[in-house]
């Protein structure tokens, strides 16, 4: 899709009847058994073209390889063997094609003692280090909501397709791109691999929050109407942030002028050597909370800009959609009537465009195999009595 | 030595953080020069975050940092001074690429936005990245990723629908958005291939990384529905957890995703009878039987370290994975085998651990040749080497404070 989004021809390519993704929730209007309905196959298949083939079959095959000698990049998911298997692997089609980028996600990468494990978002999750530091420190680690690691995987292949492209400008070779999900989503852990060969202890997880010493720093706070995030952290670059917060803390009568004219900036030196009663600390998270209480995200939000202030409300999905800054730019997109997430970037002199919603099962065929393939109307007629289209 | 891919090509990297230095190690990974400015008045927050090797906070201690920024070339400037903006001009015009990173509109008071810039050089890329974006009423909102993230929905989603939200850890759009930045400047490079013009760059981190939670939009856009928070369950798969193990704090994640794997499942724990019991012999019976389910199977993990379930189950097809932790990464043989781990030299500290590039090219292999450098490492070399300025301009440099 993102190929799509920067102008490629993208062809999805799916087993005859659909991809097993058109079965992933949520779907519209909650019609879980048409294939045409998943949301999730809407969010990551536009701007592509759609055809079915079943290319394990001889005539499948040799139809894909026709593809391949048009094609730049080639994407796959599959285990790791199994497109070779089919013979599909990237040696067998860059023989027909030299200079094809072929690109493999996969959840562990192409080869290794796990190369072979099943998969899941939640285990690559795991096995990444995220979740580890995720969640609340007294319930089990957990997942963001929404499947994310084959997110962070797609991108790195995109990047990695293109850094071979800019590559085959020069030698007229292509190459095989070898993304590992697990390594793709540790990323999100910031260097957690490296704290036990650094003799370091492990970060766990905070509700969010911070470890300061033996102090724990909240980050989310009830307020109004839902919650609030608030980066509380001392120092020189974020002292004076939490200082200005807690001048408009002191001006709404919620602290006092002691607790106001903390150094604010060495405050974090205290707490590193245990130099703050705890009972002061918490009875501190508890002011900031009554505060945060009395104010909307909305007018914390604003505040946050006019006060310079890091603090930002802990939007749902319906205040996402409605947030004034993303309709003041423009973002939103629709195909269709339906709103979906502009482009992930502003391009000038030429903008992303969303030119089509995500294919029906086999949308594209005719126009694909009859017309750009040329195949007849009895062979195509053919191919699709014996299931291959 | 073979050119690497990206060999020739100029970077220079205003950036700071994660976000953006994330995209540019990459390229400097794959052999473009990355010139990395930053100023001695205010670091780079990444040098003040942990870990940090010999254990002692420092700014030159920064594993964060020197994993960030790995491969890149360290120069300083001070560009409240003018003398630096100078430098910086001549550094434009040396650069294919500039990223920056600050806030909207302060590039334009150093004279270094896009409009002044492509007056020097008509076909220069340039990439400007903030929370927000360069435009519209909440431009100006000052934040880390972490409140990215919050703004952006995913903490409203991470968590239990009995508790707060609890957010993903730290500043989760941070590492969205190097993926994206990295594909913004490639792809823009290929443009300016094709049609010999310059592009101009505008990335917002919040409208990037809502790509994450697509599904989740769009079941609102056209349900009319929000998202919750419902731990490690999921609307359409049941088992779907993550499980005790025996140990502090130890745990295991594991799926079924098929009537298959369920059945698998139940051997591995020794309760072949519940493949056909007929509370959790479908899937929409093991997902209205989750509290049995999860009790059935938690008693199984518990008794067992978590390396030993996912072994067992991952013998017999079933997706699981021990939660690892800092020390289980460092043990992980698949992250070893990936060249995950990398020396690579450092200024002042010796051969060094770093983090390796998270994808392989398989004919040109990506290469760390030196750890991220120290403030100014590269200062003379650059100014020197690279721009062939005299000894005396330099000195001259200096003494203006313009190195700072």
């Amino acid at each position: 899709q993102i190929f799509g989004d920067l102008g490629a021809d993208v062809i999805k390519i799916e087993p005859p009847g659909g991809s097993p993704a058109r079965r992933i929730g949520p779907f519209a209007g909650d019609r879980a058994d048409d294939p045409d309905a998943s949301l999730y196959w809407w969010a990551y298949n536009r701007n592509k073209r759609g055809i079915t083939l079943d290319v394990a079959s001889a005539e499948g095959r040799a139809l894909l390889l026709r593809l391949v000698e048009r094609a730049d990049f080639v994407i796959e998911s599959d285990n790791p063997g199994a497109m070779a298997a089919l013979g599909l692997g990237y040696d067998d089609l860059a023989a027909v094609n030299p200079g094809l980028i072929y690109v493999s996600i996969t959840p562990f990468g192409q080869d290794g003692p796990k190369a072979s494990y099943a998969d899941s978002d939640l285990v690559i999750l795991a096995a990444s280090g995220f979740i580890a530091l995720t969640g609340d420190d007294d319930r089990p680690p957990v997942r963001v909501t929404v499947p994310q690691a084959y997110l962070h995987a797609s991108a790195d292949g995109a990047a990695g397709a293109l850094i071979a492209l800019w590559e085959r400008h020069r030698s007229g070779r292509g190459q095989q791109i070898d993304v590992s999900a697990q390594q793709s989503m540790n990323l999100a852990t910031f260097c957690s691999s490296l704290v036990a060969a650094l003799g370091m202890s492990e970060n766990r997880r905070l509700s969010g929050g911070y470890k300061y010493g033996d102090y724990l720093l909240r980050q989310v706070f009830a307020c109004k109407d839902g919650h609030v995030a608030i980066t509380f952290l001392f120092g020189n670059a974020m002292g004076p942030f939490t200082r200005r917060l807690m001048e408009w803390v002191h001006d709404e009568g919620f602290c006092d002028d002691a607790t106001r004219d903390i150094d604010w900036i060495g405050y974090g030196e205290l707490l590193m050597h245990s130099k703050v009663p705890h009972d002061d600390f918490e009875g501190l998270k508890a002011t900031l909370e009554s505060f945060t209480r009395t104010k909307t995200k909305d007018e914390l939000l604003h505040a946050a800009l006019t006060k310079r202030l890091l603090v930002a409300p802990v939007a749902t999905i319906d205040e996402v959609v409605a947030n004034d800054q993303l309709a003041a730019r423009d973002y939103w997109r629709e195909i269709d009537g339906v709103r979906y997430p502009g482009p992930f970037v502003k391009f000038a002199p030429q903008p992303i465009e969303y030119a089509r919603p995500a294919p029906r099962v086999g949308e594209h065929n005719r126009e694909v195999y009859v017309d750009e393939l040329g195949l007849s109307d009895a062979q195509f007629a053919e191919l699709q009595a014996k299931g291959i289209v | 030595m073979t050119d690497l891919p990206l060999s020739g090509v100029k970077v220079l990297d205003f950036t700071w953080v994660v976000a953006a230095p994330g995209a540019s190690r990459v390229m400097a990974d794959y052999g473009a020069t990355v010139i990395r400015v930053e100023t001695t008045k205010r670091i780079d927050t990444a040098r003040t975050f942990g870990p940090f090797h010999t254990g002692e906070p420092g700014p030159e201690h920064s594993v964060l940092f020197q994993s960030m920024n790995a491969g890149k070339l360290g120069v300083t400037l001070d560009l409240s001074k003018p003398e630096a903006r100078a430098v910086a001009l001549d550094l434009v015009r040396w650069a294919d690429i500039v990223m920056e990173a600050f806030s909207p509109g302060t590039v334009a008071s150093f004279g270094l936005d896009y409009e002044s810039l492509r007056k020097v050089k008509p076909d220069l890329i340039m990439l400007s990245t903030c929370i927000f974006g360069q435009s519209g009423p909440l431009s100006g909102f000052a934040g880390y990723g972490s409140l990215a993230a919050a703004i952006s929905g995913f903490y409203f989603m991470t968590g239990w629908p009995d508790r707060p939200p609890a957010g993903p850890y730290n500043a989760y759009t941070d590492t969205v958005v190097p993926r994206f930045v990295l594909i913004s400047l490639l792809a823009a490079l290929d443009h300016r291939r094709r049609t010999g013009e310059g592009v101009y760059i505008d990335q917002s981190h919040i409208e990037t990384a809502l790509h994450f939670l697509a599904p989740a939009v769009l079941d609102y856009t056209v349900n009319g529905r929000g998202p919750v928070r419902m731990g490690n369950r999921h609307p359409q798969i049941a088992p779907h957890g993550v499980y005790p193990a025996a140990g502090d704090d130890r745990w295991v994640a594991i799926v079924c995703e098929t009537d298959e794997q369920w059945r698998a499942l139940c051997d591995v724990i020794g309760r072949p009878e519940l493949a056909d019991d007929d509370r959790f012999a479908t899937n929409a019976a093991r997902l209205a039987h989750q509290d049995e389910l999860d009790a059935i199977i938690s008693a199984w993990t518990a008794q067992r370290d978590p390396r030993d379930s996912e072994g067992l189950l991952q013998l017999r097809g079933v997706p699981a994975s021990a939660v690892e932790r800092g020390t289980d990464l460092w043990a992980d043989l698949q992250l070893h085998h990936r060249g995950h781990f990398v020396r690579a030299p450092h200024a002042t500290l010796g051969d060094i651990l770093v983090e390796g590039t998270r994808f392989k090219l398989s004919r040109t292999p990506p290469r760390v040749a030196r750890a991220g450098p120290t403030m100014g490492q590269d200062n003379q070399y650059v100014l020197a080497e690279l721009l062939g300025y005299s000894e005396e301009r330099i000195v001259e440099l200096v003494a203006a404070g313009a190195l700072e």
